[in-house]
C-alpha cells in the first residue's frame, strides 16, 4: 500500500509550523544531492582561492631576484586555477539552484536575509572572473611592466578573500543567527547578519585551509608530472614544484591546529551545546579520525623534507637526527588522537574499566592535546631548518653582516618581546570576575603572565647573542624556553587549570601558542641571519629524489581533501536538525546525523569524485596549453 | 603504467578511510536519534540527561561520565550528590533572595535561569534548556528534576513548579504557518485509536490524558512537540526513532527462558517486563543471567499493511489535535 502521499502531506502541513518543505531528487535524499553539490564547489573553490596567495608570492619573489624561473613557476600555478575557474563557478551555481529546488522554504527564508549581499557577491564575482583571466592572460603583455602585473594578482587575491568572507558567512550564519527575535524572526539587519560572531574565526580557519589545500593539491599535481616525465629537465622541474607546494602546504597546515582551536573556541562561546557536541558529544569520533588526517599530514609532510635532502650535498651531516624527530612525531600523534569524552554504552564502560582508561584517559584532555600539537610543531620546524642548512658551512658571523640583516634579527626580537608583553599584560590585568572565577583564581593568571614574562627576556637575551655571534646559542636558548613553556610546564599547568579554573583553560592555551608563535618567528630570523652568505657545498640535485617521496606528496592531497570533506560534515553537522541554530528546525525525514560510516563513503566518494575531475582538467590544460620553457635541470640556487 | 599506479594509491588511501568509518561505526554504534519520552519519570529523567539534554556534556555524575565544564552532580570533590546538595543551597538561595527557596526550587531554578546561580569556579555558560537548541517539553524538564532529585535525595514530582515561561510552546522557526491541514476526520481518528479491535488499537499501549495504556510513550501532548511528518514515520516505521525508556530488551533468565518486552522497573531485587499492558511479568533480578537492548521496537511494523490511506489520514488529524 502506498502512503507517500499521506506522509509528505503530513510532511508538508504542520499546524505547529514546523514545516520543512523540501523536495527529493528523483528520489534521491535532498540532503545527499546538496552535500555532493556543495562539497565539490567547496573543493574547487579553495583551490581556486588558495593557490593565488603563494602564486602571487613566487611572482615576487621572481621579480625581485630577476629569475625568470620563479616567474615560470608562478605561471604554471596560474595555469592551474585558471583552468579550474570555470568549473568552481559552474558548481557554485549548480549549488544555488539545487539548494532553491530542494529546500525552497529555507532558501526563501535565508536568502531573503542575504539577499543585499547576494547583489555584492555577484559584482564580486565578475571582477574575479575579469581580474583572473586578465591576470593569466596577460602574463607576457605585461613581462615589462611586472608590478602592475602584480597588482592584479593581488587584486585577485583582495577579491577571492572577499568572496571566502561572504560564502563563510552564510554558513556561520547557519551555525551562530544573530538579529533573531524571540519568535525566530528575523528582525536585524543584513549586516548583522554578515557580522556573526563566527564569521572571522571561520574565515580564518578556511584561508587557512586554502593555503594548505592550494600547495597539497599543486604538489600532487608536480608528484604525477614527475612519475610520468620523460627527461631529467622535466623531472627537476616538477621535484621543484612539488618541493614548493609542500612547503606552502605545510606553512599553511602549521597554525592550522590554533585557527581551529580559536574556531572551537567561539563554537563554544556561540552556544556551549554546540560546542560540547562537537569535542564530547555526536562528533567526537570524527575528531579522532581528524587527529589520525592531520597526523599523517605532520609525517608526510616531514618525510617529504627528510627524503628531499638526499639531493642536498651536506645533508648526510643531519641525518641522524631524523630518527629523533619520527620518535616524537609518533609519539605526539597518538597522545593527540587518545579519546576522551567519548559517549560510550554501559557495556562499553564496563569493558574499558571506567569511562576513560586509568592512566592514559589524562593523555585525553585538551592541554595535553594542545602541549602535543606544539610539539608537532616544533618538530616540523625543527625539519625545515635541517633542510635549510643542509647544503650550508663556512657561516658568515652575524656581527660581520650588514645593518638590514641586524635590523631583521632585532625586529623579530621586538615583534616577539611586543606580542609576549601584551599578553601577559592581559594575563595580569585580567578580572577573574570577567571568567565567572572567583578573585582568589588570579594566581593562575599571574603565574601564566609570568611565564611570558621569562620568554620575554628569554628572547631579549637571545638577540643580544645572536648579534654577538652566538647564533647557535640563540637558537638553541629560545627553543629550550618554548618547548620547557609551551610543551612542558603549561601543558602540566593545564590539569590543574581543568578542575580548578577551567573557564582559564582557553586563555591559558592562547598562552601557550603565543610563545610557540614568537619562537617560529625568532628562531627563524636568527637562522636567516646565521646562514645568510654561507657557502654552500654544492647545488641541490633536483629530480634525485626516491619516487616514494612523490607518492607522499600525493597522499598529502588526498589526505588534505578527505580532512576538508570531513571537517565540512562536523560543521554542518554541528547544527543537528537545525537549519538554522535554534531558529530554524528542519524537520523532514532527513533531519538526522549521519554516522561516521556515512560520512566516509560520503566524503571517500567526494574525494575520488574532485581528484578525478580535476585530473581530467589539468589534463585538458596540458592537452592544450603550451608548455613553458624550462631551463636545464640541476642547478642548485633555487630553494 | 604511472597513472595507474597512482590512482591505485589514491584508491587504497580512500579504501582505508572509508573501511576506518565503517570500523569505528562499528565499534561505537550507529548514532541512532532517540526522542526523549513524555513521561514524568526518574528513567525518563535519566535518558534526558545522558541523552538528548545533553546535560552529560557539560556534568559528570560522580564516576559517571567524564565532563568537567559543568559542576560533577554526584558524590564529588564539589559536593554530596546534587540531589543532597540541592538543600545547601537553597538555603544560600534563601538567605540572598529573602524569601522560601525549596531544595526543589533550586533544581528547576538551575535548569531554567541557569545565570542565577553559577556555582564558583565554573562559567556561566549553561544554556536555558527548554528554549532552542535543546527545547525540552514541561514533563521532560519535570523528569530532569527528577532524576537530579533521585542523585543523593528522593524524587517528588508534586513539588516541582515550573516557571510560566517553561511552560509555553518550543519558539519554531520563523516561517508562514502551515498551509492546508492534512486532510482527515480527527473524531474518527479518534475512535481508531481506541477501538481495541480495529487495525490501530493505539490505545492498548499509549495514553492520551486518562484514557490508554503506559506501555508506549504517552502522546497526550504530542502534536505540541513533534511534527506531522513525524508521528507518520513513528507509525509506519517503529523503530526509526525510539522514545527514550521504551527499547525492547531480551532478556535471558537463570533457567533458559527468553523473554523480551519492556522494562517496566527494576529494583535492587525485581525487575519487571512488559509486552503488553496485560501480559507483565516479574522476574527476580538473581533469575536475569543476561540481557540484551534490540533496535527493534516493541510496535508493530506491519501498519502499512494494516491501515488505510484514509485510516491513517484520520489517525494523523487526531494527533495532531494533541497539544
Amino acid at each position: 500500500m502506498a502512503f507517500g502521499p499521506a506522509v509528505a502531506a503530513a510532511q508538508q502541513a504542520d499546524p505547529l509550523t514546523h514545516v520543512d518543505n523540501v523536495r527529493t531528487f528523483f528520489g534521491l535524499s535532498p540532503r545527499i544531492v546538496v552535500w555532493i553539490v556543495v562539497q565539490l564547489h567547496l573543493l574547487f573553490a579553495a583551490f581556486v582561492v588558495g593557490v593565488p596567495w603563494f602564486t602571487v608570492a613566487v611572482e615576487i619573489i621572481g621579480w625581485r631576484k630577476g629569475d625568470v624561473r620563479y616567474d615560470r613557476l608562478a605561471r604554471e600555478f596560474a595555469k592551474l586555477f585558471t583552468a579550474t575557474f570555470a568549473t568552481t563557478a559552474a558548481l557554485g551555481g549548480l549549488f544555488t539552484f539545487t539548494l532553491f529546488g530542494l529546500y525552497p522554504r529555507f532558501s526563501n527564508y535565508f536568502f531573503g536575509i542575504f539577499s543585499p549581499i547576494m547583489y555584492v557577491y555577484g559584482g564580486i564575482f565578475l571582477a574575479e572572473t575579469a581580474i583572473l583571466y586578465l591576470y593569466y592572460h596577460a602574463w607576457d603583455r605585461l613581462q615589462e611592466r611586472k608590478g602592475l602585473h602584480i597588482l592584479l594578482g593581488l587584486a585577485l587575491i583582495v577579491v577571492g578573500t572577499s568572496i571566502v568572507f561572504i560564502g563563510s558567512s552564510m554558513s556561520s550564519y547557519m551555525m551562530a543567527p544573530t538579529g533573531v527575535d524571540e519568535t525566530g524572526a528575523f528582525v536585524g539587519t543584513t549586516w548583522e547578519a554578515f557580522t556573526n560572531p563566527l564569521l572571522i574565526p571561520v574565515v580564518i580557519h578556511r584561508l587557512l585551509g586554502n593555503l594548505t589545500f592550494g600547495g597539497f593539491v599543486v604538489g600532487a599535481y608536480a608528484a604525477v608530472r614527475f612519475l610520468t616525465s620523460k627527461t631529467a629537465e622535466d623531472r627537476a622541474h616538477y621535484d621543484w614544484m612539488g618541493y614548493v607546494g609542500n612547503f606552502v602546504g605545510l606553512m599553511g597546515l602549521i597554525p592550522l591546529p590554533f585557527a581551529g582551536y580559536y574556531l572551537g573556541r567561539e563554537v563554544y562561546s556561540v552556544s556551549p551545546v554546540m560546542g560540547n557536541n562537537m569535542m564530547g558529544g555526536d562528533f567526537s569520533w570524527a575528531f579522532i579520525i581528524q587527529a589520525m588526517l592531520v597526523g599523517l599530514l605532520f609525517i608526510l609532510g616531514n618525510y617529504y623534507l627528510w627524503s628531499g635532502m638526499r639531493r642536498i650535498p651536506g645533508a648526510e651531516r643531519y641525518q641522524k637526527y631524523i630518527k629523533f624527530y619520527i620518535v616524537v612525531l609518533i609519539a605526539c600523534i597518538a597522545v593527540w588522537l587518545t579519546p576522551r569524552n567519548l559517549p560510550l554504552s554501559a557495556t562499553e564502560e564496563l569493558a574499558l574499566g571506567g569511562q576513560v582508561h586509568p592512566l592514559l584517559g589524562a593523555l585525553g584532555l585538551m592541554s595535553t592535546k594542545n602541549a602535543v600539537i606544539n610539539l608537532i610543531i616544533l618538530t616540523t620546524f625543527l625539519s625545515f631548518l635541517l633542510y635549510r642548512r643542509a647544503n650550508k658551512t663556512d657561516l658568515v658571523p652575524v656581527s660581520r653582516q650588514g645593518m638590514a640583516t641586524k635590523g631583521m634579527v632585532m625586529l623579530a626580537g621586538l615583534v616577539s618581546v611586543a606580542i609576549l608583553g601584551w599578553y601577559a599584560w592581559r594575563l595580569f590585568t585580567l578580572d577573574p570576575a570577567d571568567l565567572d572565577l572567583t578573585p582568589d583564581r588570579v594566581g593562575y593568571f599571574r603565574f601564566t603572565g609570568l611565564l611570558l614574562v621569562i620568554a620575554m627576556g628569554a628572547a631579549v637575551a637571545s638577540v643580544v647573542l645572536t648579534l654577538r655571534d652566538r647564533g647557535h646559542l640563540a637558537q638553541g636558548l629560545y627553543f629550550a624556553v618554548v618547548t620547557t613553556e609551551a610543551v612542558g610546564v603549561l601543558g602540566v599547568f593545564g590539569f590543574i587549570v581543568t578542575t580548578a579554573a577551567n573557564p582559564f583553560l582557553r586563555q591559558l592555551a592562547a598562552g601557550q601558542w603565543l610563545i610557540l608563535m614568537t619562537g617560529l618567528i625568532l628562531i627563524s630570523a636568527i637562522d636567516l641571519a646565521l646562514f645568510r652568505r654561507a657557502k654552500n657545498i654544492g647545488g641541490i640535485r633536483w629530480g634525485d629524489i626516491a619516487e616514494r617521496s612523490q607518492y607522499a606528496l600525493i597522499a598529502l592531497c588526498v589526505i588534505i581533501i578527505m580532512t576538508m570533506g570531513m571537517m565540512a560534515y562536523v560543521r554542518s553537522g554541528l547544527r543537528e536538525d537545525w537549519h538554522i541554530y535554534g531558529v530554524m528546525r528542519d524537520t523532514s525525514q532527513w533531519a538526522y546525523t549521519p554516522s561516521i560510516a556515512t560520512m566516509t563513503r560520503m566524503v571517500g566518494g567526494i574525494t575520488v569524485t574532485f581528484l578525478a575531475a580535476i585530473s581530467f582538467l589539468f589534463w585538458l590544460t596540458n592537452l592544450t596549453g603550451r608548455r613553458p620553457p624550462r631551463e636545464s635541470a640541476g642547478d642548485g640556487e633555487r630553494s | 603504467m604511472s597513472w595507474l599506479k597512482v590512482a591505485a594509491f589514491t584508491l587504497v588511501l580512500v579504501g582505508l578511510f572509508v573501511w576506518a568509518g565503517a570500523a569505528l561505526t562499528d565499534a561505537s554504534g550507529n548514532i541512532r536519534h532517540i526522542s526523549p519520552g513524555e513521561d514524568v519519570s526518574v528513567a525518563n529523567g535519566d535518558a534526558i540527561f545522558w541523552g538528548a539534554g545533553k546535560c552529560h556534556t557539560c556534568h559528570a555524575v560522580g564516576p559517571r561520565g567524564t565532563s568537567v565544564r559543568g559542576p560533577n552532580l554526584g558524590d564529588s570533590p564539589v559536593g554530596p550528590p546534587i540531589g543532597a546538595r540541592a538543600a545547601e543551597r537553597a538555603a544560600e538561595r534563601t538567605a540572598t533572595l529573602g524569601r522560601a527557596v525549596s531544595a526543589t526550587d533550586y533544581l528547576v531554578e538551575s535548569l531554567s535561569d541557569p545565570s542565577a546561580y553559577v556555582v564558583s569556579g565554573f562559567k556561566d555558560e549553561m544554556p536555558v534548556i527548554y528554549e532552542p537548541p535543546i527545547a525540552l517539553t514541561p514533563n521532560q524538564l519535570r523528569s530532569v528534576v527528577l532524576y537530579l532529585q533521585s542523585l543523593g535525595g528522593s524524587p517528588a514530582v508534586d513539588e516541582i513548579e515550573l516557571p510560566p515561561a517553561a511552560l509555553q510552546p518550543s519558539r519554531g522557526p520563523s516561517l508562514p504557518p502551515g498551509a492546508a491541514l492534512l486532510e482527515g476526520d480527527p473524531d474518527r481518528g479518534r475512535e481508531l485509536f481506541f477501538d481495541a479491535a480495529g487495525p490501530a488499537a493505539c490505545g492498548g499501549c499509549h495514553r492520551v490524558a486518562d484514557e490508554g495504556a503506559d506501555i508506549g510513550p504517552e502522546l497526550t501532548n504530542v502534536a505540541g512537540t513533534r511534527s506531522a511528518g513525524f508521528i507518520a514515520e513513528s507509525i509506519l516505521e517503529p523503530a526509526a526513532t525510539i522514545a527514550g525508556g521504551y527499547e525492547t530488551w531480551v532478556i535471558e533468565t537463570a533457567d533458559g527462558r527468553i523473554l523480551d518486552g519492556l522494562i517496566l522497573r527494576s529494583t535492587a531485587d525485581s525487575l519487571w517486563i512488559a509486552r503488553s499492558a496485560t501480559d507483565e511479568i516479574a522476574l527476580a533480578q538473581d533469575e536475569v543471567a543476561r540481557r540484551r537492548e534490540l533496535e527493534t521496537s516493541l510496535m508493530p511494523d506491519n501498519f502499512a499493511e494494516t491501515l488505510s490511506v484514509r485510516d491513517l489520514s484520520d489517525l494523523l488529524a487526531f494527533l495532531r489535535t494533541l497539544r
